[in-house]
């Protein structure tokens, strides 16, 4: 406890040097606002954190045991989670202009929510529903019901699920907020009522183009995540997780990716104490297999209808085929025909960080859980790897590699590259972390009886029992990929006479649509591409692969 | 052929330390078949595990013909109560990959492999992975890989205790005529079992072991003709087995005189 006093004293004196500092030597006038900036962001983080547990807890205890609710939301919820989340965005600031300040907050929240929601709501769903049989059964047989049930069942059995889920969004909230606190919409910025440290932070780059207080931001950014991750989460999921608390735990927990199933298991399974392996892979197959006819159908259905009432807000009117026609008659329709070649090259963007990240990831997931020494240097870069909102690197990184190449193009082309790279690794290290952990005793112990060492340990031991798990981190970090691509294809204007940079591609398509012409029936078409292309990776690859490395799983 | 002398052996958590061997001293002769009973937790699967040189001990040493065992040695194996099959493998995969690391060339290792999948009853499922396979058919599979190395010494930990008892019966005897063929190598068994009925009808000797610490609480040597399925059904079957199940009975009550959750607590800790 008086450790814990400590540190929080200490990260809050530090905090408020930091903050002194930089109001006090840097000249531009809206640093003066630092301390309301840092207060409205995480104000603003919180309040769509609590909205996001209230709607993550009611609507995933009545998805999980409801029959009719499961039926209907659940697959909707995985449809609207699978489309990149970045792209929701112009549609939804959109109308929500029209209702001034009070709209452009609002529209923060929003944005922050779709990014924020999903973990809690599945990490709530796959708790219920992965309570034990024996307990359901034995709760029903004292005569627990109803409201009953869900205080000394339900609410116990998910406590984890949320806290870790609870966590997830915290960070995700973290990471989306620089996207959500620039809005570009039509050529102008629109800046925040009360401002916000993600606002601060693209100004810096994008309109003063100043390497050094962007740098200065970034860190004062990452050291705010850090000490709330310290002060709050690490502290709560030691918690929720009583006694099975390891480094290795809160990873799992903390950050198996955006499927926020995956997590839910994780932590059920930790409530439990049963041991599962290699959970991450018997998930992800659960969630593409779970899905019935019936239900894919209401998800197809309910999308649309989604759509349409998205259209409906934007035009004031149900869509007519004379306003799709103008629509593709407009800018920047007429680069839809280039439209293959956008694909190929966002898919080799993707591809090709996804091979760095698999790759470096392979080496240091294998390296840090089997040999204490790297884990001491890995563990805590994956710490600090997670705090830092990884968008927020875009602008710092892009003015670093702009100094030093002086071309734009192959700065920016260089900047996306690291941006996916750095989004994707963590996801793969992480499921192959802790899957090299899970290998079950008995096939070390078959490995070490039988003589493989060095390089035929790891060819016919450790890659083929985490193959299973490095598909699940592969469906993780295309997730992620294609959201952060959306960002990263595009850079915003720095003042209203230069147009912004950008490189071709499906993402950068998708914003110019979005945020330069405001152009919504491109923009859902665009969108409508992405998600076509995501689940057909889904079916065609990821659900290929899982079904084939299925026969790994070994029964423990 | 195998002696255990004064082997000690402590699990350190970050808590506490655990002594789960206490100076257990026991010798298995050539052509013996000898079983470690004992409750739950009471050490005899790392007793296993030492003897395998998959652990080591803290003190104490064991003797192989004479020689130290410090780490896994082809001559020595053992057969895991999972089967502990690699599951990317087909069966016959996983008895010809020891001999891959033993260096036996491809064309021979393949001849053998199947050799031992034949003698075992798995002709015919070759290519099959363990997936496919029922649990009896896999922990064939894992007698096969044992032997096919042509160890002098097999270790089984609770071999049969992950199967129903019809496909246990068949295994049992499957053990024990690899035991009796004279054509095999392989003819000293060391086999950890919670079962006294399984261990009486196969051991020539039942050594007994207390719960934790584990020590050796009694050695039984059982004089029942084979084949013994004769006399399943006959008092002198009845009185080994009583015999060995006091001696349990005997350990158990020291122990929960002083602490009475010891047992409740060790069948928390064991991984479902």
């Amino acid at each position: 406890m008086r450790k814990y006093t400590i540190s929080f004293i200490s990260g809050l004196v530090i905090l408020c040097v930091m903050t002194w500092l930089i109001v006090t030597f840097v000249n531009y006038p809206e640093i003066k606002n630092l301390p309301l900036y840092t207060f409205s962001t995480v104000s603003r983080i919180v309040i769509t954190l609590l909205i996001s547990i209230a709607w993550g807890v009611s609507f995933g205890i009545f998805a999980a045991t409801n029959k009719w609710a499961s039926l209907v939301l659940t697959p909707f919820i995985d449809l609207l989670q699978s489309i990149p989340i970045l792209g929701y965005f112009p549609m939804v600031i959109g109308f929500l202009f029209a209702l001034g300040p009070l709209g452009i907050e609002l529209s923060v929240i929003i944005l922050l929510f779709t990014s924020m929601a999903w973990a809690i709501f599945f990490g709530v769903l796959g708790a219920v529903r992965g309570i034990p049989t024996n307990v359901v059964e034995s709760a029903q047989s004292f005569g627990l019901t109803g409201w009953r049930y869900i205080r000394h069942v339900v609410l116990p059995a998910i406590t984890p699920a949320v806290i870790s889920g609870a966590n997830l969004a915290w960070c995700d909230g973290w990471f989306f907020m620089i996207a959500a606190e620039y809005i570009q919409y039509q050529g102008q910025v629109m800046k925040p009522p009360s401002g916000g440290l993600g606002y601060l932070l693209a100004r810096a780059a994008y309109f003063y183009k100043d390497m050094n207080l962007s740098v200065i931001l970034l860190i004062f950014i990452t050291f705010i995540v850090v000490y709330f991750n310290t002060l709050t989460w690490h502290k709560l999921m030691e918690r929720a997780s009583t006694g099975t608390f390891k480094p290795v735990f809160r990873m799992d927990l903390s950050g198996v990716g955006k499927l926020g199933i995956a997590r839910a298991r994780a932590t059920s399974w930790l409530h439990f104490g049963r041991f599962h392996w290699p959970k991450s892979f018997s998930i992800a197959s659960q969630r593409l297999r779970k899905y019935t006819y019936i239900e894919k159908i209401i998800a197809a259905v309910l999308a649309f209808s989604a759509i349409f009432f998205v259209l409906y807000m934007v035009f004031g009117q149900f869509p007519t085929l004379a306003m799709i026609r103008a629509g593709f008659g407009e800018q920047p329709a007429e680069e839809l025909s280039r439209l293959p070649l956008l694909i190929a090259l966002t898919m080799g963007r993707l591809t090709i960080a996804y091979g760095i990240s698999l790759a470096v990831a392979i080496s240091m997931g294998v390296l840090a859980a089997e040999h204490k020494r790297f884990a001491a240097v890995f563990y805590p870069l994956y710490d600090i790897g997670q705090g830092v909102p990884i968008l927020a690197l875009f602008p710092v990184i892009f003015l670093g590699l702009n100094e030093l190449f002086g071309i734009p193009g192959i700065a920016l082309e260089l900047t996306c590259t690291i941006m996916l790279v750095l989004d994707m690794i963590w996801y793969m290290f992480l499921n192959i972390v802790s899957a090299v952990k899970n290998i079950p005793t008995e096939i070390r112990e078959v490995g070490q009886l039988f003589g493989f060492k060095g390089f035929k340990r790891i060819t016919h031991i450790v890659i083929p029992s985490i193959l299973p798990s490095i598909v699940t981190g592969s469906i993780l970090s295309w997730g992620t990929g294609w959201n952060t691509i959306i960002f990263a294809e595009y850079m915003p204007s720095t003042e209203p006479t230069i147009p912004p940079l950008s490189l071709p591609g499906i993402g950068s398509l998708l914003d110019k649509a979005g945020y330069e012409f405001g152009n919504t029936v491109v923009l859902i078409f665009l969108l409508g591409i992405i998600a076509a292309i995501v689940l057909s990776m889904e079916g065609f690859v990821w659900r290929r692969l899982l079904r084939k490395f299925e026969k790994y799983h070994v029964e423990v | 052929m195998l002696e255990v002398e004064n082997v000690t052996k402590t699990f350190a958590t970050e808590k506490t330390k655990m002594l789960v061997l206490d100076n257990v001293s026991f010798s298995v002769g050539n052509d013996e078949f000898v079983c470690l009973v004992g409750p739950s937790g009471c050490g005899k699967s790392t007793m296993l595990r030492i003897i395998a040189g998959l652990e080591k001990a803290d003190s104490g040493k064991i003797l192989f013909r004479g020689q130290p065992i410090t780490q896994p040695t082809p001559k020595i194996t053992m057969v895991f109560q999972l089967f502990g099959l690699l599951p990317w493998k087909t069966a016959l995969e996983n008895v010809e990959v020891p001999l891959e690391v033993l260096g036996m060339e491809k064309e021979k290792r393949k001849h053998v492999a199947e050799e031992y999948l034949n003698m075992v009853g798995l002709e015919g499922f070759e290519n099959t992975y363990p997936h496919d396979l029922s649990g009896g058919m896999k922990q064939r599979v894992g007698i096969a890989r044992a032997l096919a190395l042509k160890p002098d010494v097999l270790l089984m930990d609770e071999p049969f205790s992950s199967l129903d008892e019809l496909t246990a019966k068949t295994l049992r005897e499957l053990v024990l005529d690899i035991w009796r063929n004279p054509t095999l190598p392989t003819n000293t068994f060391i086999m950890v079992s919670h079962n006294v009925e399984e261990a009486v009808f196969l051991a020539d000797r039942v050594i007994v072991m207390s719960p934790r610490p584990g020590k050796v609480v009694g050695d039984v040597k059982v004089d029942i003709p084979r084949p013994r399925t004769r006399y399943l059904r006959e008092p002198v079957y009845f009185r080994f087995v009583d015999e060995v199940v006091e001696l349990l009975e005997k350990s158990k009550t020291k122990i929960k005189d002083e602490n009475p959750l010891s047992l409740t607590a060790d069948r928390a800790n064991k991984p479902q």
